[in-house]
């Protein structure tokens, strides 16, 4: 029973740390942006049809990496252009409806498109170790779940350093706290939007790529990951990276061991019985520091 | 006075072509599709009251649809309720939950509250697919009876079961629904109600309580939906839990959208436009064997908001209105 218990944890911090992945980017893009991006997950969705097309060229586990690489850097340059021509063009309106519409009609029509283009039926990104399985003293796994969470938490890891110790990692955070302070600072701000734009973006295309290797891959799988990434951002206070990381994990835990325990019909509803229960007493956020309305 | 004249004939006969309509064109499907326009057209607008007129962007509406329209068939099935008392009771019922969502709008808004109505209606819609022993789960509820002939002295007895018949009940309760909608908007409530919308801290202090103004305009809303949700489960006679999903609310918006958000006629152009615009795409798609429809969709969603954000009716009015939302 304990085992059982302790096995579900680990399973759920596994989740977790790619959940993380695609709600920073999320969170990023909300911080430093204001845009609540409901096409977020379908750039989950881009970045795993990426990598099922481009994973078969190579073998073995240098091609799973590699896959990885294309995936980010597909999804981040199909971010910059959304970016630049669909939701540039709203931001001097600054009105939260049109953005959020704008990001619904986005997911609508990459929802579809990705039906059209790669098919209805789901996928499996080959996994390149055959599912090989791994005990440890009490929990077991297969080698590439536990190779999907040490590469989220080292891309977790090399992100904290770059908004930590570079100059254009400050410079996103500066723009997230303060835009009119950060654009006196003489901080390029239409950069820096496309930038973070960007590697949201490719953060997402990356958490695809691993939700795709844990779960499966197939045109409306994006929804899910955009309503956790919401359901994670809400529970660490939208815009807080450290809340992401944290909420991340909190929703891989709880949502096993409520699949587990509670009910597994349900397993989906307690991301939003998080989010609902967080808005309606904490509406900050675990971490938030001030209320943001 | 002659152009007063002039309109007035205008109204009439544009009156008299709607009721007209299904003797004009006597083919059932397009009969059908009027009469789905006309449940889309209440639907529409009960969605534009809450987030066109009051700012409050709700994307569970599908939620408070598939309430009304799972109360009434259940009502009808399980206790034989008339389904003309059906109607308003699925509309209470599920302007009851629009308590459950008005209560967060007190202090939410913007992407948070979205994110909250999503969560309330993926919610219920799991409910309604795993609570088999009350709504059957995903195969749904099937047999719903239709609505109930009228009997009319002299033996004349009307049945509801054509879509000619029907039609004009839709039209009924459309052109009820917007009667309503009207006098709300243009009453010291909708007032209110837009000015909330502008400015939720002004409105505050010149004396609007918000918080009462939004509980009430998401229960109205609610209703609305609830009552279009139980005309479907009458019309159609055959619900399932695909009545509460995301993309029946994106639907919605999307209509509102194209045809014009927070204007009154906006919702009815968008409900009948892409009703049909919908059912042409459908016979395109047949020719180019390719889903094509909701793609689409998207694309005219992320063209009305870049490039015509008054959407269809926005085309037909003067410039001077400006942007609303």
């Amino acid at each position: 029973m304990e085992s059982l218990f302790l096995q579900q944890v680990l399973n759920g911090i596994i989740v977790g740390s790619v959940y993380c992945l695609v709600a920073i980017g999320l969170t990023m893009i909300f911080g430093v942006m204001r845009i609540a991006n409901f096409a977020h997950g379908d750039f989950s969705m881009l970045g795993a049809y990426f990598a099922i097309y481009f994973v078969v060229l190579i073998s073995g586990w240098v091609g799973w990496i590699s896959a990885l690489m294309v995936a980010a850097v597909g999804v981040g340059v199909i971010g910059f252009f959304v970016e630049r021509f669909l939701f540039r063009p709203l931001l001097t309106r600054w009105t939260d409806i049109d953005i959020i519409m704008l990001s619904i009609g986005l997911f609508i029509f990459l929802e579809n498109g990705a039906q059209l283009v790669f098919g209805t039926a789901p996928k499996m990104i080959v996994d390149p170790l055959d599912t090989k399985g791994i005990n440890l003293i009490f929990f077991s796994t297969s080698m590439i779940r536990l190779l999907c969470f040490l590469f989220s938490v080292t891309t977790i890891f090399l992100l904290q350093m770059f908004l930590t110790k570079t100059k254009m990692g400050v410079a996103i955070r500066a723009t997230s706290q303060n835009r009119n302070a950060a654009l006196l600072m003489g901080i390029n701000i239409s950069f820096i939007y496309s930038i973070t734009f960007v590697v949201g973006s490719a953060l997402a295309g990356l958490g695809g790529v691993l939700y795709g290797t844990i779960f499966a891959v197939f045109p409306m799988m994006g929804a899910m990951p955009t309503l956790k990434a919401f359901a994670i951002t809400i529970l660490g206070g939208m815009g807080n990276i450290r809340g992401a990381i944290f909420g991340g994990f909190i929703l891989g835990v709880a949502e096993t061991l409520g699949g587990n325990y509670i009910s597994m019909q349900y397993k989906n509803a307690i991301g939003f019985i998080i989010i609902i229960l967080v808005l309606l007493i904490i509406p900050q956020g675990l971490f938030g520091g001030k209320q943001k309305k | 006075m002659n152009r007063k004249l002039f309109k007035l004939s205008l109204i009439i006969l544009g009156i008299l072509f709607i009721l007209a309509l299904p003797f004009i064109i006597q083919d059932r499907y397009f009969q059908h599709l009027l009469v789905l326009s006309g449940i889309f057209i209440i639907l529409t607008s009960s969605w534009n009251l809450l987030a066109g007129y009051s700012g409050l962007l709700n994307l569970g509406h599908a939620a408070f649809y598939g309430i009304g329209g799972y109360s009434s068939a259940l009502l009808a099935l399980k206790l034989g309720l008339s389904p003309w008392i059906g109607l308003p009771l699925g509309g209470i019922i599920s302007s009851i939950f629009g308590i459950f969502l008005g209560i967060p709008s007190f202090r939410l808004s913007g992407p948070y509250l979205a994110i909250t109505t999503i969560g309330f209606s993926e919610i219920l819609r799991l409910v309604s697919m795993n609570w088999v022993d009350l709504t059957r789960g995903s195969l749904g509820l099937y047999g719903i009876p239709p609505l109930t002939s009228l009997k009319l002295p002299k033996g004349i007895l009307i049945k509801f079961v054509s879509e000619q018949n029907f039609y004009y009940v839709v039209i009924i309760f459309a052109s009820l629904t917007l009667f309503i909608i009207r006098r709300l908007v243009y009453s010291e409530f909708g007032i209110s109600l837009r000015s909330m919308r502008e400015d939720e801290m002004g409105s505050e202090s010149i004396g609007i309580d918000t918080s009462r103004y939004k509980l009430t305009v998401f229960m109205i809303s609610a209703f609305f939906a609830g009552f279009a949700g139980a005309l479907y489960a009458h019309y159609v006679r055959l619900i399932s839990p695909e009545m509460l999903s995301l993309s029946e609310t994106f639907t919605v918006l999307t209509m509102v959208m194209v045809g014009g958000l927070g204007t009154l006629y906006g919702p009815v152009v968008g409900a009948v436009v892409l009703t049909f615009l919908s059912e042409g795409l459908r016979f395109l798609e047949d020719i180019v064997k390719l889903n094509i429809r909701f793609v689409i969709y998207g694309a005219l969603l992320m063209t009305t908001i870049l490039f015509m954000r008054n959407g269809i009716v926005g085309l037909f009015q003067k410039k001077t209105q400006g942007t609303k939302g």
